[in-house]
């Protein structure tokens, strides 16, 4: 499996970790803020989910940083989570947005050759090439993928990957 | 909190960036655990999970031992780290507020993160395979694994860090 394969596939397998980890759930349950002091919900990181996906696939490596970001309210970040109410209209939306950046981002990585890994993006900047931009995007599931286990098994004993 | 030990610098190339990756995030899990005594490490502080931050210091020591020593260099019948046939979560069920058990935790979770840079530094085949639950698997998604492993981790340690005494962020 070629390095891009093998990113693709890890990518592949925490989006399907997060529908596992959503799963079964009503509006409420959703958008419960589970484990207090934290503000975490399930729902506001599927938002944030989108917004993570929006951002680094479409807005930094399709070059539409003229895209407003998602779920981001007059440039305030705790808006994703903020506006994560428990209503079945908002969940939908969120669920629809997050599959629909999913979807989009997919396509255009499926015509990416595995050598544009080394694609220098942002000369001198921290997240420099698209082999960067795609960690950055794995980790930052895999960290929320951590708040989702604590949160689901908090809202009804569900654990497992 | 002192300097933010983490490198930011510019990566190049897969060694390169995912190895960074990972000694940021053993350098952000070590973070997430600073300045706590054994009874808030030993803390079950999100019921009804059984998980605590010296748990997961002992699980992460289990997980770099395993992929190290046991799967990279291919010796599957050493035995685990804080495991037992009969207690396979011997590694949180055992995590209790007990000085020597932290002390022990850390240790042996820097011995194997020291054992594991070295081996994986000196990986030059990132395409070699070895068998992972008798599937072929390359170097390199192990090595992505482990950086997978660390940030989901960290995810559990920050709420637990949170629910300890209000502590986010890192």
């Amino acid at each position: 499996m070629t390095e891009l394969e093998t990113m693709r596939r890890w990518l592949a397998d925490f989006r399907t970790a997060v529908e596992r980890k959503t799963a079964d759930l009503d509006a409420e349950q959703l958008a419960r803020r589970a484990v207090p002091p934290s503000t975490l919900s399930l729902l506001g990181l599927v938002r944030h989910l989108a917004q993570l996906e929006h951002h680094w696939f479409r807005r930094v490596l399709q070059q539409h940083p003229e895209e407003t970001q998602l779920f981001v309210v007059d440039g305030d970040w705790e808006s994703q989570f903020d506006g994560a109410v428990a209503d079945p209209a908002v969940v939908e939306e969120a669920f629809a947005t997050w599959r629909e950046t999913c979807a989009q981002a997919d396509s255009w990585l499926d015509g990416l050759p595995t050598e544009a890994l080394d694609v220098v993006i942002g000369p001198g900047d921290r997240i420099e090439s698209i082999r960067d931009v795609f960690i950055q995007v794995l980790q930052e599931y895999a960290r929320h993928l951590g708040h989702m286990d604590l949160l689901r098994e908090s809202i009804d004993g569900r654990t497992g990957v | 909190m002192s300097e933010d030990p983490r490198d930011y610098r510019a990566t190049h190339g897969e060694r390169d960036t995912v190895l960074t990756y990972l000694r940021n995030y053993r350098l952000t899990f070590e973070m997430k655990c600073a300045g706590l005594d054994a009874e808030q490490l030993a803390a079950r502080s999100v019921p009804p999970s059984t998980m605590s931050l010296l748990g997961l210091v002992r699980h992460l020591a289990k997980v770099e031992h395993s992929w190290n020593r046991r799967v990279l260099q291919e010796d599957l019948d050493l035995p685990r780290l804080y495991w037992a046939e009969d207690q396979e979560d011997l590694d949180f069920d055992g995590a209790v507020a007990d000085e020597a058990v932290v002390a022990d935790a850390w240790e042996s979770w820097r011995r194997e993160v020291a054992a594991a840079d070295a081996w994986l530094a000196a990986e030059e085949d990132w395409g070699r395979q070895v068998p992972v639950h008798g599937e072929p698997t390359e170097v390199r998604d192990i090595a992505v694994h482990l950086v997978e492993e660390y940030a989901r981790h960290c995810g559990h340690a920050d709420l637990l860090r949170e629910c300890i005494d209000g502590r986010t962020g890192q």
